[in-house]
């Protein structure tokens, strides 16, 4: 958005070799992520091979790297456990900043000051009416769209302009993204998770409800910025409605940070995952991750293998997102 | 100044309360798995009593721990449709309680809530508070030596870099498995404090290892908390060190040194400051980790299980005690800005 779109070879050749390497290896995380249930593994993640159980890696039989206390394969794991970490954070980081670019732009551009016009309200009403199934939901839909076409017809016929009334848009979005804030995340996800007993996707939705204030504000601050630029001022003059020049003209530039920010954002998120199963918490235990695995070796200390293959694989993936968000936000 | 700081507080005392609300109600919906867990002996029961016999069982738990009323003010029916419960529900009796100082009784070990925090809380307090401060203190001194541009300047500010960017977890595994390891270097104990409370020993013994069982778990929260500061307080010490009244200090023959410690160092507190508000919730959270990595029997461990074993009055207590500490932190924030910014002091 807003920039020229490059050519593969230009995003790759273009950078320097660090970069290279993190997106090197971000790459291989995702193919192996996206190709597990096709890969040629000798054994399944979930299958215990209790004839070899704490193998060290390189030794006899097919485990590469190894098997754990319970005689589950290394490997497997950890490829499988990509899985789970790129399922996971990759759609919960997109889906927090589509959220926060959403809800900060909203904040940031029309702050306090919008109006909505009052059918606007009605169906707004009558819609949360009808989530809530609050007795005759069909009427009350009805009756508020009758509502409005009677305003719209009344405002045509005495060519006045739609009553409206005051919507404190960033003032709402504000208190939520500073009440989530409050307490850090890791005892909220803790908390909720515990209590709404979640798959992926409930997780999934965690995450992402509970790490959006992050872009949002981020957001927010630059659209305070760019509401005020001159391109804005015209493209308002040109008569074009402020949602037109809310969703084209101004919010392509306000989510510039954020090209910064979403690998550090997706690093929190697989920090966090990897931290949530650690402690055994969110997912169900049958799936694997790294941060499961590496809990392993707190039953067998001397098995250095089982923490140091899953360690690795994160730090390398968190470091490499580091790196590709510095070279993000050393571009002009 | 005053009335912001009091609105300050009522905010995040609101909020915490809304969060707190929000994982009560959330929490207390999965109420089956509740009495299943609170009867771990339901599966014998199975095998000798009846089916109704076990539902009159779970019955009997759910009106012991109160789970019997209705959840909220309005609930839904079977039947679609809403209605009002009045002021009889779990949602009214848990707010009240709270109000008089009551967090309400564990479902698992039956103690009350309060209590268990309280004895948990005595082992957590030192160990984040010796973190908090050597984790500040640190940062001064690093920060300050990093703003000079020593010739280790850029690999200090890569290792912080990186530090950063680790999940505690791992920084805690990594010292666990590296300094308390009969494999690699057994100089610290690895495991919980069972043997620093042995009743044969005296008390300067007791002490000292109490302290040894310490050393990694307040390192690795340290080492957690410390990139974040550190980098922040020397961008900012740089930012000012290139202020005019900085070349004027410079200008008179001052050395680097003295020049951050007399005069820039307290201009470039204040941003920092900010950062303190954040410090010891945080530290609360990295309890949760560090407490299960080393098997310390603290408020992060009793979370962990809490979660693990949905004992929901605990976590719904773990988060308002969270949200205690981040309006204390707030609460130290504006003091702090008080003390280091004489025009606010003029101000109020």
């Amino acid at each position: 958005m807003g920039r020229p779109s490059y050519p593969l070879a230009v995003l790759i050749f273009s950078r320097s070799w660090p970069q290279r390497i993190a997106l090197g290896w971000l790459s291989v995380v995702l193919l192996t992520a996206a190709l597990a249930p096709v890969l040629p593994l000798p054994y399944l993640p979930n299958v215990p091979d209790l004839s070899q159980v704490s193998q060290p890696p390189f030794s006899i039989g097919k485990h590469w790297l190894g098997t754990d206390s319970q005689g589950l394969d290394i490997l497997s794991q950890l490829v499988f456990g990509a899985r789970t970490a790129v399922a996971l954070t990759l759609p919960a980081t997109v889906m927090a900043a589509l959220l926060g670019a959403i809800a900060g732009g909203a904040a940031g551009f029309w702050l306090n000051q919008s109006r909505l016009a009052a059918p606007y309200w009605l169906l707004l009403v009558a819609c949360v009416w009808w989530a809530l199934s609050l007795p005759w939901p069909w009427l009350v839909l009805v009756g508020a769209a009758a509502a409005s076409g009677c305003l719209l017809a009344i405002a045509k016929w005495r060519q006045r302009p739609l009553p409206a009334w005051r919507l404190p848009l960033d003032s709402i979005v504000m208190a939520i993204a500073t009440t989530l804030d409050t307490i850090p995340r890791l005892i909220l996800v803790v908390a909720i998770a515990a209590g709404t007993s979640v798959a992926i996707q409930g997780m999934l939705l965690l995450l992402a409800l509970t790490s959006w204030p992050q872009p949002a504000r981020l957001v927010r601050a630059q659209m305070l910025r760019v509401r005020v630029l001159p391109f804005v001022e015209a493209a308002r003059a040109t008569g074009f409605s402020p949602g037109r020049v809310w969703l084209w003209h101004a919010l392509p530039h306000a989510v510039q940070p954020l090209r910064a920010a979403f690998p550090l954002s997706m690093a929190g998120l697989l920090g966090l995952e990897s931290t949530l199963s650690f402690l055994g918490i969110g997912l169900p235990p049958n799936v694997a991750s790294w941060g499961r695995l590496l809990a392993g070796i707190r039953h067998d200390q001397s098995a250095w293998w089982i923490a140091f293959f899953p360690c690795l694989c994160l730090i390398t993936s968190i470091l490499s997102l580091y790196i590709l968000s510095r070279h993000q936000s050393s571009q002009p | 100044m005053v009335r912001s700081a009091l609105w300050h507080l009522f905010r995040t005392g609101l909020a915490v309360w809304v969060l707190a609300s929000v994982v009560f109600l959330l929490s207390y919906r999965s109420l089956n798995a509740t009495t299943e867990l609170v009867l771990p002996d339901t599966t014998d029961l199975a095998t000798t009593t009846t089916a109704v016999a076990r539902r009159a069982a779970q019955q009997a738990i759910r009106q012991r721990l109160g789970l019997d009323l209705p959840l909220f003010y309005i609930g839904r029916n079977d039947g679609n449709g809403w209605h009002w419960n009045g002021q009889h529900n779990q949602y009214h009796r848990w707010a009240g309680r709270l109000l008089h100082g009551d967090l309400g009784t564990s479902f698992r070990t039956g103690q009350a809530v309060s209590s268990q925090l309280g004895t948990a809380l005595a082992y957590t307090l030192p160990l984040t508070g010796t973190a908090a401060v050597l984790a500040v203190l640190g940062a001064l001194g690093l920060a300050q030596r990093l703003a000079t541009r020593p010739w280790w300047h850029r690999a200090g500010r890569g290792i912080l870099l990186g530090l950063h960017a680790l999940p505690l977890f791992v920084v805690a595994l990594a010292l666990l498995l590296l300094l308390a390891n009969p494999e690699m270097l057994a100089w610290f104990p690895t495991y919980g404090l069972d043997d620093a409370a042995d009743e044969q020993l005296d008390a300067t013994t007791q002490f000292v290892r109490y302290i040894w069982h310490l050393v990694l778990p307040v390192a690795a929260l340290t080492l957690s908390a410390l990139p974040d500061f550190t980098l922040q307080l020397e961008a900012a010490l740089t930012q000012e060190l290139r202020a005019g009244y900085a070349i004027t200090a410079r200008a008179k023959g001052l050395s680097e040194q003295g020049i951050i410690r007399n005069h820039v160092l307290r201009n470039a507190l204040l941003p920092t400051l900010t950062q303190v508000a954040q410090l010891l919730p945080a530290l609360v959270a990295g309890a949760v980790v560090v407490e299960v990595v080393f098997a310390l029997p603290g408020m992060g461990r009793l979370l962990a299980e809490a979660a693990a074993n949905r004992d929901f009055p605990i976590l719904v207590g773990g988060v308002l005690l969270t949200g205690l500490a981040r309006l204390l932190a707030l609460l130290l924030a504006d003091l702090l800005y008080l003390w280091a910014d004489p025009r606010i002091r003029w101000q109020s």
